[in-house]
């Protein structure tokens, strides 16, 4: 066996062993959460939050792996996409984003077996991420029209909504909070904005990944900031263990996906980690914040649609927002018709290299994310 | 040596807080002015009549939202016309 082969054992051990842990130690909690508080080690929110967080955090090297994994074994069966941004137009291993779902569902089972998780809105959010991935795999192999895409992903939401009404107030709230203004009830409309919602988060993640890191950076920055956000308003451990997951899985699929690419995340990895973003919004109550945290994407897909009327791939369009230039640098597309996406937006008149666009969209980010953490912080 | 392009995420920056500040207005007036109406209707689908007038509201403001997103961006970076690939 290999150095990488004894680093996957290693990594396996150690997740095996922190799980036993846990559960040895799940009787003595309070006493042990006591001696470390007091060492500083232990967070003030509680056992449950901190727990939940040194799980979630499991989630940065498995899918690390699991990322590995399928850039070996889709590289080899030929699924491959070329980056097109590049002179030398790389072939890069897709779908790995994979990893992204897949881990996400692992640990949600994993904390309600190990740390007594809310099993109901564990099995609503793997439910949603799992069928959001399916319809992105489909994608992937089939390459359906863009339409599709959208009209699935309002399915995914489904498992949130029949959940919610088999089990009253313990999936989902439809009381939305507001900053400032406080609260109004929604029992009607709430439930089936549900599916629109998935739908809507799902595909403007999917949307805004045109460059490397994008996608996995971005959501790793508004994960972050909503994590703050319910760490400093209302750590509920459920919350806090799946923002903290989403996290360090999308950090873990980065560590691959940032500029150079080394791997592609596909529809797969796209429509899972909008979906996650989505149902996260709704199970924890961070509707209005997740709103603010995803103003990037939301101003990509307006003026993408805005523009182009049409649910469409970015394959099947005639006319580029961008075009790469023989030094290597992305400017922006001289054709009226082409559409007016964020990337677009952010080198009109300056062409940049692909690595400094993408270190502005996350300068957006930041500030999205930002605004999102005052908005929860107003919400109380 | 990456380089942020400060001039865009300056725009940007001014058109994320006004959005923001008129999504929070927005909200206001939801929370405000039309969550508490209440709409004379048929007994039996008065709740539903109810929500979708409610609904209707909502559509509107956020498609206001949008309008002003839209003229926002066009105004700091497409000024000159949308096909240009010149600078404002």
């Amino acid at each position: 066996m290999g150095r990488k082969g004894w680093s996957k054992v290693a990594i396996g051990i150690l997740i095996a062993v922190g799980s036993q842990l846990l559960i040895i130690l799940r009787p003595s909690k309070s006493l042990l959460y006591n001696r470390l508080l007091r060492l500083g080690v232990m967070l003030p929110s509680g056992w449950e939050v901190t727990t939940a967080i040194i799980l979630a955090i499991v989630s940065f090297p498995v899918t690390l792996v699991l990322t590995r994994f399928f850039m070996q074994v889709n590289a080899k069966k030929g699924i491959v996409g070329i980056d097109v941004h590049k002179l030398s137009k790389p072939r890069i291993p897709e779908m790995c984003g994979a990893a992204i779902p897949v881990t996400l569902i692992l640990l949600s089972s994993a904390y309600v077996l190990i740390a007594g998780g809310n099993s109901i809105t564990m099995l609503a959010f793997s439910l949603v991420v799992g069928s959001a991935a399916i319809v992105g795999a489909v994608d992937d192999r089939l390459k359906m029209r863009g339409i599709y895409k959208p009209l699935l992903t309002l399915l995914c939401g489904a498992p949130i909504v029949v959940l919610g009404l088999l089990y009253p107030n313990q999936v989902y709230n439809p009381t939305l909070q507001v900053p400032i203004f406080g609260s109004f009830h929604l029992p009607v409309i709430y439930p089936l904005s549900i599916p629109v919602a998935i739908s809507v988060t799902s595909n403007t993640t999917n949307m805004l990944d045109p460059l490397n890191g994008t996608m996995a950076g971005g959501i790793s920055i508004i994960s972050a900031a909503l994590l703050i956000g319910v760490l400093i308003t209302d750590p509920a451990p459920s919350t806090v263990f799946l923002y903290a997951c989403l996290l360090f899985s999308a950090l873990g699929f980065f560590y691959f996906n940032r500029y150079p690419s080394k791997a592609f995340a596909g529809n797969v990895g796209q429509l899972s980690v909008g979906a996650a973003l989505g149902a996260l919004a709704i199970l924890g109550r961070t509707e209005i914040a997740s709103i603010v945290a995803m103003f990037p994407q939301i101003q990509n897909s307006f003026f993408f649609l805005s523009k182009i009327k049409r649910f469409t791939e970015h394959r099947a369009l005639t006319a580029k927002p961008t075009k790469l230039l023989d030094d290597g640098r992305l400017a922006s597309s001289s054709d009226p018709k082409a559409p007016l996406t964020l990337v677009r937006t952010l080198i009109v008149g300056r062409p940049a290299k692909e690595s400094d666009v993408v270190s502005t969209i996350f300068a957006l980010f930041l500030i999205s994310g930002a605004l999102a953490l005052i908005t929860m912080i107003l919400t109380g | 040596m990456k380089r942020l392009n400060r001039r865009a995420v300056g725009l940007q920056l001014i058109v994320f807080v006004t959005q923001w500040g008129l999504m929070i207005i927005g909200f206001g007036i939801l929370a405000l002015l039309v969550a508490p109406l209440r709409i004379p209707a048929d007994p039996g689908l008065g709740r539903y009549f109810d929500a979708a007038v409610k609904a209707m509201i909502a559509l509107a403001l956020s498609i206001s939202w949008l309008f002003i997103w839209d003229r926002q961006v066009r105004l700091y970076f497409y000024r000159k016309r949308e096909g240009t690939s010149e600078p404002v």
